[in-house]
């Protein structure tokens, strides 16, 4: 894991938390709501899609990048709707649970969607007719 | 960018060396890399770059300037279409030129039809979010009532039976929660504060999933930025509000993108190994994954699989659809996803899910096999007024203009075709849906929504050649469409704006009239029936879980013609003894009822006039866009 590599996944890891500082600020001003809204739709997934260090498979970035808002709304609906299934839904608890699920994420190696094909068997090496 | 994403080597599973050669490393240098200061940068610039890039500012200027000239709060039948003004329509031909301009280059930088493509979605969505004071469109209004009312219990009620079958949305409750979540973050008083944003924020999310699908097949930057143009162009079907399905839908495509690109078996891409016979543009076939795998991929995807499910009722049968197509080929022949995809939807319809899921079950008795009943778009009525009538002619139009270009691609394109061929089974497998159900008339927009993004691959395709070919024909095919291509593009953003705001008439709300309501329904004692023609207007569901609502307007023409005739004594008779009924009557209803041709001309005055002459029926409030009634018996 390079320096950059690491600053990136610290600062996954603190994003949720941030943002939960960020509704100290007064009702919907944008100090409030830009923060939250970012870390809502992009954090939890950057922190579990974040590509891996070392050489890429092409098109690892966007791939990344394309999935990150996909799977972090599925978690925030996710974390939302059980939150409310136990009768514990709130701002805070939330925001906390998101929180709490972007660091660990932040701190484990990323989930291997984007290096899945890295190291896939290899194909099949039968000749090819060529029309 | 391009060059640090290498192309896959055909044939082998290995990863291209990643280090460019001498000419890439000076055109890096002039596209963007970091690394040069921005200075020279700017200095180096080609004429075709500044002109791509005047263009592009041209068209935010003439944009913008014209905006606050839109006349929003006095439209007529035609709704924004003549209101907005000549200006606003002119800046998409700048819009239009820099983008087939900056496609020309897109294989080397690729982020200048990107960024085109994101001003064309703020140019067309935008508008109504920047303009309106109020909340734009009805049914945006009913998701925020439904978000208030989970708020206002802090739990779920899947089973407790509500008005107007409103308990469905605690059955799937995973959009409302969440919004119920964004709520409390931001320290709004509800989603109506930022609900008009909704199709800008899906429109920009999807734009990634879909460059990710279309680069599963194609290694053409220009069909890949093209066919994302179209997709935004054609899709005037108005499902990206502040929606489950608008959201559901981007869960939809990013699950798409990873089968496609994930779930390749070994050994199945046979022929299609070989550059030979593949189009010049078409990509290679994503290398194949072991079963440990594609395993792996599930267990990541299962999240969104599971958002699907609790978030929308009909997504998930669509994903189950597609992935039922892609298993017709050899190359993506995955059982154990799509079995998992159904044991999950299962489950959820069968727990949390269970009423409406029972009910629907019941009714496809009924509506399957129907072909020509569930494929009728909206209600019972007919489209009526300019605008309206407008609308539903460009969408025949646009929906066929697409469908011909997409058509055009499968004979002029066959080897990108062949390649690309899940995608477009993907597309096409939600056709059968009619056989099974009208979705309560949405369904004929539901199906051209998901068979939209092979449907602009492949217009895109017959509208951008390959660069390679040679040969006589192909040479004068590319002739043929660089003039087609921008054509074409014009055409499009032609038959958007009448596809799209045709009937913003009914869609805009004064907050006058939103204010009558509320403070009616806010006054309604607990368990009192709320009449109104329809449950089309701002507000026509707060508190729906204290009130009854009965939308008397909402069923076939000749039993509205027959309430016609005496409205008081027909409403009369079916209000039970006892309970406190308030009619609200509003001008937005009026719109809605003419364009859907729910009422004959002047039916919905009638109707007022009888009502409010009849003794049974007393005038609490009342302005300049609506009444207010209580019912005596």
């Amino acid at each position: 894991m390079t320096f950059t590599t690491t600053q990136a996944r610290a600062a996954m890891a603190v994003s949720g938390w941030l943002a939960l500082a960020a509704t100290a600020a007064p009702a919907a001003s944008p100090a409030r709501w830009i923060p939250v809204l970012l870390f809502v739709l992009f954090g939890p997934g950057f922190a579990l899609l974040f590509p891996q260090a070392g050489q890429l498979r092409p098109a690892a970035r966007l791939e990344a990048l394309a999935l990150t808002a996909p799977v972090s709304l599925s978690l925030a609906a996710l974390v939302a709707t059980c939150l409310f299934l136990v009768k514990g839904f709130s701002g805070t608890s939330f925001l906390v649970s998101l929180a709490a699920f972007t660091t660990v994420a932040a701190l484990l190696p990323g989930l291997p969607l984007p290096a899945a094909t890295r190291g896939a068997i290899e194909r099949s090496r039968k000749p090819v007719k060529r029309r | 960018m391009q060059q640090r994403m290498p192309t896959p080597v055909t044939g082998s599973a290995e990863v291209p060396p990643s280090g460019t050669s001498e000419p890439e490393d000076a055109r890096a240098r002039q596209e963007g890399d970091p690394r040069v200061p921005l200075s020279r940068r700017i200095a180096e610039l080609e004429p075709q770059q500044w002109l791509t890039c005047g263009l592009l500012v041209l068209a935010a200027v003439l944009w913008t300037v014209s905006l606050p000239m839109t006349d929003f709060r006095h439209m007529g039948t035609y709704g924004l279409l003549d209101k907005f003004s000549p200006l606003f329509y002119f800046s998409f031909v700048p819009l239009t030129a820099g983008f087939v301009i900056s496609l020309r280059r897109a294989g080397t930088a690729p982020w200048w039809p990107a960024v085109y493509c994101i001003a064309l979605l703020v140019a067309i969505k935008a508008p109504t979010a920047i303009l309106y004071d109020a909340v734009r469109y009805p049914w945006a209004s009913k998701h925020d009532a439904v978000v208030n009312h989970m708020l206002r219990l802090g739990e779920l009620h899947p089973h407790e039976a509500l008005s107007g079958n409103m308990s469905a949305y605690d059955q799937w409750p995973g959009f409302f929660t969440l919004n119920a979540g964004l709520v409390k973050a931001f320290g709004v008083s509800s989603t109506a504060s930022y609900l008009n944003w909704a199709s800008v924020v899906y429109g920009i999310l999807v734009i990634p999933v879909l460059v990710l699908i279309y680069r599963t097949f194609t290694e053409d930057w220009r069909l890949v930025w093209a066919a994302v143009w179209i997709f935004e162009l054609a899709n005037w079907v108005g499902q990206d509000y502040f929606s489950p399905q608008g959201m559901s839908y981007i869960l939809y495509l990013a699950i798409l993108a990873v089968v496609l690109r994930h779930f390749v078996r070994p050994g199945s891409a046979g022929t299609l190994r070989s550059r030979h016979n593949l189009d010049p543009a078409a990509a290679a076939v994503p290398p194949p994954t072991t079963v440990r795998q594609r395993a792996v991929c599930v267990a990541i995807i299962a999240p969104l699989i599971a958002a699907i499910n609790f978030s929308h009722q009909l997504t998930p049968v669509m994903l189950c659809v597609a992935l039922i197509a892609l298993n017709l080929t050899k190359r993506y022949r995955n059982w154990g996803l799509l079995v998992v995809t159904g044991i999950i939807m299962l489950i959820w319809d069968l727990t949390m899910g269970r009423p409406l899921f029972v009910e629907t079950v019941e009714s496809l008795k009924e509506s399957a096999g129907n072909l020509l009943n569930n494929s009728r778009p909206g209600y019972a009525g007919k489209l009526t007024g300019a605008g309206p009538v407008l609308q539903g002619e460009a969408n025949v139009i646009m929906v066929l203009a697409v469908v011909v270009l997409a058509g055009a691609a499968l004979l002029l394109r066959r080897r990108l075709v062949r390649s690309a061929l899940p995608l477009l089974l993907v597309s096409a497998a939600p056709v059968p849906m009619f056989a099974v159900n009208d979705y309560g008339g949405e369904m004929l927009f539901r199906v051209y929504l998901f068979g939209l993004p092979g449907a602009a691959f492949f217009a895109a395709a017959a509208l951008v050649p390959a660069a390679a070919n040679t040969g006589k024909h192909r040479v004068a095919y590319r002739r043929i469409t660089a003039v087609a291509l921008p054509l074409a593009l014009v055409a499009l953003v032609a038959g958007f704006f009448p596809s799209y705001y045709g009937k913003e008439q009914s869609y805009y709300t004064p907050p006058a009239e939103t204010a009558m309501v509320t403070k009616a329904i806010g006054n309604a004692p607990k368990d009192a029936l709320i009449l109104s023609a329809t449950g089309s207007f701002p507000m026509a569901l707060d508190r729906y879980d204290e009130l009854e609502h009965w939308f008397f307007v909402e069923q076939e023409e000749p039993e509205n013609i027959k309430m016609l005739k005496d409205p008081a004594g027909y409403l009369g008779r079916q209000i039970s003894k006892g309970t406190t009924a308030i009619v609200i009557l509003t001008r937005t209803q009026e719109t809605f009822t003419a364009a859907e041709g729910l009422l004959p001309a002047g039916g919905f005055a009638e109707l007022r006039s009888k009502l409010e002459a009849s003794p049974k029926y007393q005038v609490i409030d009342r302005n300049e866009y609506g009444v207010v009634l209580e019912y005596h018996a």
